[in-house]
């Protein structure tokens, strides 16, 4: 069929826990994604990772019909992992969080070269640092 | 009208701060945040390439904490700023609604040629002077709304006739096949490459009580060549899919699939793409039969010679 994309959604949204409330209700509804459709297959998919945020990244077609797939989670979170930190700071600018090697930021550009658009591992690792210093993250050698 | 319940917040911004402003956001709306890129075509067989800038939305519920999290919020957002600029958030409420049945306002019955009806499946039909084929839009191609699918089933109820055998290469929804079947087809074989898209088409096939005259599988026409389904000719042979496509699948063997004396029905091209399409069956030893155009889409038929 005369499958071309009207749009791309990414949700970041809590493992197996999608449901039609906002933010899923109105940023698919626009488009006539059928919702319960999409949240029992997300609910699906990610229910052996609950408590992690599994980003879904919707393709929706010209008529209303789409498919989805999971990405890895985002940086911001991978970073907040490997600080040990519950969230970025409020101040980034002044007040860091955080520390993470140069190492562990390789180690999450790696995983987000998959799905991001990155051309290269450098670009993937520019990407990442650039959310850590925006999260208050210091990276350290 | 309905009370805003939600406050909406978004803000446009590069790749690189889209994660970051995510983040942030996290931490103040409900259940997550949703991320959209508008879409560009690089040629025409690219399906759709996101570009430019991420806009970054979230939900704040609207309660007596509502303007104390904008503010907190807007602090943070203040603060990433001072690292790289950031464009103002911009708000807008959000009226609350059953969002469960909000996205079925996108679909209505359509009405097809002189006897179809495109019907959502959760519609019953008020009158019986139309044949209804019920569609539930889903994760398959073929909801009925877009134009190269209304042009097929004009074409297949001008063409089909009763008791026929159908081959539906790149079925989606199957709601070819099965407005076929409900005209009087026999038999259906319909394959598509997409997982989804076969249960999709099991799945309307039951809804419109036609699926035991269908044999619905994973594949396209080297799969059908080679003798993996019950079918390997029909009367009438129907592809929905894009020009690009078409013209690969001729070279496949498209054209035999179609026995002597039968009709190719073919969507997904663009008034542009026509030509080249047609000059691709007539290599094959088809003849042009008529073309039908809705908007920029046509639908060509062509036509098998008794040799």
């Amino acid at each position: 069929m005369a499958k071309k994309l009207k749009g791309v959604v990414r949700l970041q949204l809590a493992a197996g826990k999608a449901n039609p409330a906002p933010p899923v209700g109105p940023a698919l509804a626009g488009f006539g994604i059928n919702i319960m459709a999409f949240c029992k297959e997300y609910n699906a998919r990610t229910s052996n990772r609950v408590g992690d945020v599994i980003p879904a990244e919707i393709s929706v077609y010209s008529d209303g019909s789409f498919t989805f797939i999971l990405k890895s989670p985002p940086a911001s979170i991978l970073l907040k992992k490997a600080a040990g930190v519950e969230k970025g700071s409020a101040v980034p600018n002044r007040e860091k969080v955080g520390k993470v090697t140069r190492a562990q930021v390789r180690e999450i550009a790696e995983i987000k070269m998959k799905d991001t658009n990155a051309v290269d591992i450098e670009d993937a690792i520019r990407q990442v640092e650039g959310t850590a210093r925006n999260m208050g993250i210091t990276i350290v050698d | 009208m309905a009370e805003a319940r939600w406050l909406e917040v978004s803000l446009l911004v590069n790749d690189e701060l889209a994660e970051a402003v995510a983040e942030v956001l996290d931490r103040y709306v409900s259940q997550g945040v949703v991320m959209t890129r508008e879409v560009k075509f690089n040629d025409a067989e690219d399906e759709g390439t996101p570009f430019g800038p991420v806009r970054v939305y979230g939900y704040i519920v609207i309660d007596e904490n509502v303007e104390e999290t904008r503010q907190k919020l807007e602090e943070a957002l203040w603060h990433l700023g001072q690292i790289q600029p950031l464009p103002k958030p911009e708000y807008r409420p959000i009226e609350d609604q059953d969002w469960m049945t909000a996205w079925k306002e996108h679909y209505r019955p359509i009405p097809i040629g002189e006897r179809l009806m495109i019907l959502p499946i959760w519609l019953t039909m008020d009158s019986s002077d139309r044949i209804a084929v019920k569609i539930d839009p889903s994760m398959a191609f073929g909801t009925g709304t877009h134009p190269t699918t209304q042009l097929c089933l004009a074409m297949v109820e001008k063409f089909v006739k009763p008791h026929q055998r159908i081959i539906d290469v790149g079925c989606g929804s199957g709601i070819l096949s099965i407005a076929a079947l409900l005209l009087g087809a026999r038999l259906a074989l319909a394959v598509d490459i997409d997982p989804a898209s076969v249960r999709s088409t099991q799945e309307n096939a039951s809804a419109n009580g036609v699926l035991d005259q269908m044999e619905i599988g994973l594949g396209s026409v080297a799969e059908i060549l080679r003798g993996q389904f019950t079918m390997r000719q029909a009367p009438v042979v129907l592809a929905n899919i894009l020009a690009p496509v078409i013209i690969r699948l001729f070279d496949a063997g498209l054209a035999e699939l179609v026995q002597p004396g039968g009709l190719l029905i073919l969507s997904g091209i663009l008034l542009e793409q026509a030509p080249a399409v047609i000059d691709a069956g007539l290599a094959q030893g088809l003849v042009f039969m008529e073309q039908v155009s809705m908007g920029d889409w046509v639908a060509l038929v062509l036509a098998n010679p008794i040799s």
